[in-house]
């Protein structure tokens, strides 16, 4: 199986292809709408120079644009979530679950909790096809 | 005194009408620090535990703590103690509200209250005195209306009150303040109906200093920017507790269909905060100074469930009136707690009970002539309505299930018992150890019975928080697995029970750091207390209730999970796990210094101080 670099467009497209091609994602997500900005704080002694933005964006079981971008293109998403490096990589492999890292103030979310609270079995799943992506993290080449 | 303390408590004797107050030493203060640890230290003191919990002889008290009337976010709680008519052994609840800040402005941090009033009374306590006067005229009347009319004269009094259910010695019974806030848990409304006391109001004007104005200034900041910092305060005040229900169907911890089911998301999406949010909500409330503001106001504008603008329902409400007996009406849910409210019922027991006799009808143990000719049937709201009364009024059936739950099942014959969750008399919470073992362990251990609030384990277990700085504890734990969990539940244990005696609401103790929590402890009383001091109250608070309870009689033979939780579920994230009951005990009892049968040893009683419980242990 192909490996990808995290963050990059080529793991975004893979993790996008994952999340398509699931029908229980389709089942499950199929009353969300919105897009989702994730950002990744900037962490040197990580092999993350720079803040990393990417786009990811969700309409009722499909998904459309999941991009790299900057930061003026991930502020137009619906929700945001903020973290430091070493937090999504333990969210992406499942070692952190996304939610107790919101309530535990690990990652930050810009957005309705409402919404999130509401629709969280639909975000378990789209970081469990992320986790099926085989991916290769900054820190580990 | 600056200390956060008022300095005196109020000694009431209702057989023989008379009021006065006593002081306690700041040594013991230090030991108990307050609420129901505190309570229970006279308890075990000055009090015959022999006692039947409805008789004159077995007091009934109520407890601030240091922070309590400080202004410190989450700091409004009170305690109220007893022996329980539920359980027959130490029994205790808390609430937020406003009745514990406006004691303390009265200038008494507790009130002791023995005795049996010949005929029905209130109890007003006013700036440093307290009288009895005759509540004939609230005798009968519900808590809204007694509340209403005993705030006619200042809608600045605070109220806490009875209900029908309360006087009708219904032992789940609960106590009400201002209408919204519930010592719920162990029926200590019936005792309060024992004595024949309908309420207590409390109005004051005293102000408490601080021992450290300036430093207390600095860290009530660093406390509110916490809370406007938290994901977890920010839920609640959106969705209220109830905000717990979508990610605890995902996690198997909702109970459905009284514990036989495991999962169910249909009934979730109705039933959960965003749900209500979206419904009934008209508004959120908060108990006296707190920024939180996770309470819930609704109203049910028509329908068969029209309800008027009131307090709405906690998370454990929606799960007993609605998953645990399969109503996915939200209405329902909402009458059913105005009820419970206003007749002044545990939603918790109350509902459980209900959900125990929906089962045995199912299996036929129940029929209909028995059942009063109310159907049974699960999700039958409208027979739920009627019971509610008639258990509040202890008419016919509804005097069979006033009992509770355990003696209820008891008078169905053998085999019915099965049906109830429960750990020493008390019916479980609103969370199914299944999915979170130590939870399994901790509603084992709670000196209350099976409790959810007597410990942090469901916000370590959970991964709501992470507190490494008091003790080594995991970023994510398996809630599938007993191994180890004794350990998280010790330390829980120990930092919940402070919260309690700290009064400080659980919500916030989860939202701040606890430097934070141990600086305004400090710059509230002057003490100068480590994490190391805080902690070892916790665990004296525990071993104190436990010793008391082994006085009571409980041992090894009680720490027991019910069939209900030993039983596999075939479906959902809990799927195939129960909890290993002997390994979580026999990890817990050495950790925490209890011999094989479940006594306290004389060793931890030394360590922690207790020499009077050791004595009385071992004569």
């Amino acid at each position: 199986m192909a490996t990808h670099k995290a963050f990059t467009q080529e793991w975004l497209d893979a993790w996008k292809q994952k999340i398509a091609g699931s029908q229980e994602y389709k089942e499950i997500a199929k009353e969300w709408e919105g897009s989702v900005g994730l950002i990744c704080n900037a962490d040197p002694s990580k092999n993350i120079p720079n803040p990393v933005y990417l786009f990811t964006d969700y309409w009722h079981g499909d998904v459309r644009d999941f991009l790299v971008c900057d930061e003026t293109k991930v502020q137009t998403a619906k929700f945001i979530m903020t973290g430091d490096y070493a937090r999504w990589k333990q969210v992406a492999k499942k070692e952190l679950d996304a939610t107790k890292a919101l309530m535990q103030g690990k990652l930050k979310l810009k957005g309705d909790l409402t919404y999130v609270v509401r629709n969280v079995k639909t975000i378990n799943k789209v970081i469990d096809l992320l986790t099926e992506v085989q991916t290769v993290w900054p820190d580990d080449v | 005194m600056q200390n956060g303390y008022a300095g005196k408590f109020l000694q009431v004797d209702l057989t023989g009408g008379a009021c006065s107050s006593f002081t306690i030493q700041e040594e013991r203060l230090k030991k108990f620090i307050g609420g129901s640890s505190l309570a229970a230290s006279l308890y075990l003191e000055r009090f015959n535990l022999d006692a039947d919990p409805l008789s004159a002889e077995n007091p009934l008290m109520l407890m601030n703590g240091p922070l309590v009337g400080s202004g410190f976010p989450g700091s409004s709680r009170f305690a109220m103690a007893a022996k329980s008519p539920q359980t027959g052994i130490w029994g205790e609840a808390a609430c937020g509200g406003n009745f514990g800040p406006e004691l303390k402005r009265t200038g008494y941090d507790g009130i002791v209250i023995t005795g049996k009033s010949p005929h029905p009374v209130i109890l007003s306590i006013t700036n440093n005195s307290a009288e009895i006067s005759s509540a004939a005229h609230c005798w009968g009347k519900d808590i809204y209306e007694t509340t209403d009319i005993l705030k006619a004269p200042d809608k600045n009094i605070k109220v806490l009150a009875i209900g029908p259910a309360g006087e009708n010695l219904v032992i789940f019974s609960a106590i009400a303040n201002d209408k919204a806030h519930f010592i719920g848990r162990t029926g200590l409304g019936a005792v309060m109906g024992s004595k024949n006391l309908k309420a207590i109001t409390a109005r004051g004007n005293q102000t408490r200093g601080k021992a450290n104005e300036e430093k207390y200034k600095e860290i009530f900041k660093a406390a509110i920017a916490e809370i406007k910092n938290s994901a977890f305060a920010e839920s609640l005040h959106l969705m209220g507790s109830d905000a717990a229900m979508d990610l605890g169907m995902m996690t198997g911890d909702v109970p459905i269909k009284n514990w036989t089911v495991g999962e169910d998301f249909e009934l979730s999406t109705k039933l959960s905060g965003p749900t209500l949010t979206e419904t009934y909500l008209t508004k959120a409330h908060a108990c006296s100074n707190c920024p939180v503001a996770c309470k819930r106001v609704v109203a049910v504008k028509d329908g068969p469930f029209r309800t008027e603008e009131g307090p709405g329902p906690e998370y454990e409400t929606c799960c007993t009136f609605g998953t645990m007996i399969m109503n996915s009406d939200l209405a329902a849910v909402i009458k059913a707690n105005e009820l419970c409210n206003r007749y002044g019922m545990d939603t918790i027991s109350a509902g459980a009970t209900i959900a125990v006799a929906m089962e045995l009808y199912e299996k036929g143990i129940i029929s209909l002539e028995a059942a009063d000719h109310l159907d049974l049937a699960w999700g039958n709201m409208e027979a739920v309505m009627a019971l509610l009364g008639k258990i509040a009024r202890r008419e016919g059936f509804g005097d069979i299930l006033a009992r509770g739950s355990v003696s209820a099942a008891t008078h169905f014959g053998p085999g019915a018992l099965d049906s109830v969750a429960h750990v020493k008399g008390l019916d479980l919470p609103m969370h199914d150890p299944r999915g979170f073992h130590g939870m399994g362990l901790a509603y084992m251990m709670s000196n209350r019975g099976a409790c959810h609030l007597q410990h942090a384990a469901m916000g370590m277990e959970q991964g709501m928080v992470s507190w490494p700085q008091l003790f080594e504890m995991k970023e994510d734990y398996d809630g599938k697995t007993s191994q180890g969990k004794a350990q998280l539940v010790f330390d829980s244990e120990n930092y919940g029970i402070l919260g309690n005696s700290l009064s400080l609401c659980h919500y916030l103790l989860y939202c701040l750091k606890p430097e934070t929590v141990r600086d305004a402890f400090n710059a509230i009383t002057g003490f100068n207390f480590s994490f190391k001091d805080l902690l070892a109250c916790g665990a004296r608070d525990w071993t104190l209730k436990r010793g008391i309870n082994n006085l009571l009689g409980i041992t090894v033979k009680d720490d027991v999970l019910p069939k209900k939780i030993l039983t596999v579920l075939t479906e959902g994230a809990a799927e195939g796990s129960v909890p290993d009951m002997q390994l979580l005990r026999d990890e817990y009892y050495a950790i925490r210094g209890l011999t094989t049968e479940g006594i306290v040893s004389k060793e931890k009683l030394l360590e922690l101080g207790l020499a009077e419980l050791k004595e009385k242990l071992y004569p």
